[in-house]
């Protein structure tokens, strides 16, 4: 392990560093990672230099720094507005790798991974598997030195070009459902795997179903034990938890100012008291929300727990669908109308139905407040019918 | 004058403290019951531990602490559904004579006040309890007499200090009138939340001396801080109706299993939760913006060698009355929701007298009319926020 410098010598360093090298990329194509030469390069050169992922062991690129050390590293390539550094924080298949992977796994996707070479997507929820993700019925046999995998997986983003998908998949159908799932990295260009666009109700495809047809994964992509995979799942999710942004998107069309005062001027609404109770409400919504964050942020500072983190979800979803509704109030019969020729009715509309992205999306608000009991409030859990028995006498629908 | 955050802590520590032990559920129970509608031994000890004459400027034998503190305070008072003429006296009336002045006054009635041995009220506002200068219905005659009526007059049968705002000819003035005064006449009113009493006055003609000069504007920033301290016992007192809910969830056995494992109820729950975690932010970033505006206003009055009076007929910045305002009405409706459904989630024994969920309600719709009442201050939002 390379020596612990002072924060402000690494900053220095950092600051040197990101000042010889750094040069602002020139546009490529998003999406297509292969098509994108010197961001892979530039990635290269920050993951040479230690700063891809400085809390890890210098055998894997790393410098065995820690978080707050390593975070003076992401402060300076913030500063500089250079992308790469901290994947130790962001990654979540280099870290999930990392710690529960093979050798040969680990040496075969981690360095492409952090130099964005390759890129991956997460084979979890299913048809019949949502809510209840330790239902999945996706199975991996064995088979020699390697596995065969059949199933479908939905709410898949960026499948069409992911290189590795995480699959979670049941590989023991006589236990108890958690017991009977391992966690696999599995290689996408074969031909037992098929991707198609779903289409959502905004109209908008951002997420793939896959369809699993005798895929091949190689015995040294099993991540963590045979059987233990939920427990792998537990630290990957930790880890997108950790990283999930509030969901919430921009408008289509970007004609809605955030100012919702406005837009009930221009409507000549703003005399009108029973729209002012709803504007006053979701205003406050929003400042609310603004202010339990800042309030978490203070207590996570401070090293004090707070209980507000897990609402956030929760509160956003509600915000999102009470602001919705006052646009909707506010342009009356205009929201009839669709299209480009109608930008404002169809922004409206957009995040109308937009809303249940986060109502629904990464656990519906039904999940969240199950977890909002049982983990803030100490509730009991409902008792599990399922838990207990074989998976394969679980009844589905 | 601002305290550390851990003297803060320790304050509200001590005030909890005190609180667990003076003024439990049956306390509570004792004093609605009782004629004062207060308990004169707490009164004493809270005063004895600061609390009353927290507000009041140490040269009249108070604390000299601001909004933050009393924002600290009342969150305990609030979990406690303490009854006491504190916001009453202690905020809206010790405030109001800092404001209004003068100095000869603020000598004469401000160290009774902290000490608790004088209890304060303001009579704000008639019938139609808007409290903002259009709900005025007494007026002051030419010869300084005063004639017409107040309502919800917040313990007003114990006050022996007693303020009112009156119309003169040059706006509303703020008056002091004698507890035996001729032609004034106090009545106990029929209340629906026994822990906050209210009166109502009668003035026939009845000689009052005027405070100062000092005009609505002193007694909005009165008004602004006893909102504060409404907030923040909305705040508290919606914490522990969730608390003493939650609780229940966890014990009260149906079909067999505790009541809290049905989603029906957690759900409830969590949506509870965000409220009261709302209601907890609103008031204290509302004290934040308060204490910062108010030591903003010290400064310029420092440098200006202006009075307490020019800063509080200033009025508010806009953000810091937004945030009261805010406040004001998400912490009412927070704390009425939060009681609402805690009765409902405790079924058969939440609809008993005996239960204390109904005692939170209550308390919760007293401070949902209060001093300005939600449609008020979602104005007063709306207005700060450009609308």
């Amino acid at each position: 392990m390379t020596g612990i410098p002072a924060p402000e010598e690494l900053r220095a360093e950092v600051k040197a560093w990101l000042a010889q090298h750094w040069t602002k990329l020139p546009h490529e194509p998003a999406g297509d990672q292969h098509a994108r030469p010197a961001r892979a390069a530039w990635l290269g050169k920050v993951l040479a230099a230690g700063y891809a992922v400085p809390t890890w062991p210098t055998a894997w690129h790393g410098r065995g720094y820690p978080n707050e050390l390593a975070d003076a590293i992401e402060h300076e390539f913030a500063a500089a507005g250079a992308p790469g550094a901290r994947q130790d924080k962001y990654s979540i298949p280099a870290n999930t790798v990392l710690k529960f992977g093979t050798e040969t796994l680990k040496r075969d996707i981690i360095q492409d991974v952090l130099t964005g070479q390759a890129t991956t997507c997460l084979f979890y929820s299913e048809p019949g598997a949502g809510s209840d993700l330790a239902g999945v019925r996706t199975t991996a046999v064995r088979d020699g030195d390697h596995w065969v995998v059949n199933g479908q997986k939905v709410w898949t983003s960026s499948a069409a070009t992911a290189d590795y998908a995480l699959l979670i998949a049941r590989t023991d159908w006589d236990v108890p459902k958690h017991r009977g799932l391992s966690y696999f990295v599995v290689p996408m260009h074969q031909p037992g795997i098929e991707v198609r666009p779903l289409v959502q109700i905004t109209g908008e495809s951002h997420f793939n179903e896959v369809f699993i047809t005798d895929a091949v994964v190689p015995g040294e992509y099993l991540v963590g034990a045979e059987g233990d995979g939920w427990r792998v799942l537990q630290t990957a999710l930790a880890y997108e938890r950790s990283i999930m942004g509030d969901g919430a998107r921009a408008s289509r069309h970007h004609t809605l100012a955030d100012d919702l005062i406005g837009l009930a001027r221009e409507h000549g609404r703003l005399d009108d008291p029973v729209l002012r109770y709803h504007l006053a409400k979701v205003l406050a919504l929003r400042e609310l929300n603004a202010l339990n964050n800042a309030r978490a942020k203070a207590a996570a500072e401070q090293g004090t727990s707070s209980s507000i983190m897990s609402l956030g979800k929760l509160a956003m979803a509600n915000i999102l669908h009470a602001e919705a509704g006052l646009r909707t109030e506010i342009a009356g019969p205009e929201t009839l109308l669709a299209g480009a020729e109608n930008p404002e009715a169809d922004d409206i509309n957009f995040l109308t139905l937009n809303a249940f992205f986060t109502s629904i999306g990464g656990g519906t608000n039904q999940i969240q407040r199950n977890i909002i009991g049982e983990r803030v409030l100490g509730l009991p859990k409902e008792p599990e019918i399922d838990r207990n028995i074989p998976f394969r006498q679980v009844r589905r629908s | 004058m601002t305290i550390s955050a851990a003297e803060r802590t320790a304050l509200r520590e001590a005030v909890r403290d005190l609180l667990r032990d003076a003024c439990t559920e049956q306390d509570v129970r004792r004093v609605m019951n009782s004629g004062d509608g207060f308990d004169r031994g707490l009164w004493r000890q809270l005063a004895e531990l600061g609390v009353v004459g927290m507000l009041i400027d140490p040269g009249y034998g108070g604390s000299g602490l601001g909004s933050l503190e009393l924002e600290a305070v009342t969150e305990e008072t609030g979990a406690a559904l303490l009854p006491s003429p504190f916001i009453s006296s202690g905020v809206l009336a010790a405030s109001l004579i800092q404001a209004a002045g003068p100095p000869e006054d603020q000598k004469r009635l401000l160290p009774g006040i902290a000490s608790g041995e004088s209890i304060a009220t303001v009579a704000l506002t008639g019938k139609r309890g808007t409290w903002a200068p259009d709900g005025v219905d007494v007026t002051a005659g030419a010869d300084g007499t005063l004639t017409g009526g107040a309502r919800y007059v917040t313990f007003g049968q114990a006050a022996d200090v007693i303020l009112v705002a009156a119309r003169t000819a040059d706006g509303i003035g703020v008056f002091e009138v004698a507890p035996d005064a001729p032609g004034f006449t106090r009545t106990a009113e029929s209340v629906f939340d026994p822990t906050v009493r209210l009166s109502a006055f009668a003035f026939d003609r009845t000689p009052a001396r005027r405070l100062g000069t000092a005009g609505w504007g002193a007694v909005q920033a009165a008004l602004d801080l006893a909102v504060l301290a409404l907030a923040g016992e909305q705040a508290g007192g919606a914490r522990r109706i969730l608390d003493i809910t939650v609780e229940y969830l966890k014990t009260r056995i149906q079909f067999g299993r505790p009541i809290g494992s049905f989603q029906a109820l957690k759900h409830f729950a969590a949506d509870l939760l965000l409220e009261v975690e709302s209601a907890t932010s609103a008031a204290q970033h509302a004290a934040a913006e308060h204490a910062a505006a108010e030591h903003a206003a010290a400064e310029h009055a420092a440098a200006e060698h202006a009075t307490a009076e020019h800063a509080a007929a200033a009025g508010l910045p806009g953000a810091a009355a937004g945030a009261v305002a805010l406040a004001g009405f998400t912490c009412a409706e927070a704390f009425e929701t939060t009681a609402l459904y805690a009765i409902q989630m405790h079924g058969g024994i939440g609809f008993t007298w005996e239960h204390p969920a109904h005692l939170f309600l209550r308390r919760a719709r007293s401070g949902a009319q209060l001093f300005g009442g939600s449609r008020a201050h979602r104005e007063r939002y709306l207005v700060s926020k450009g609308a």
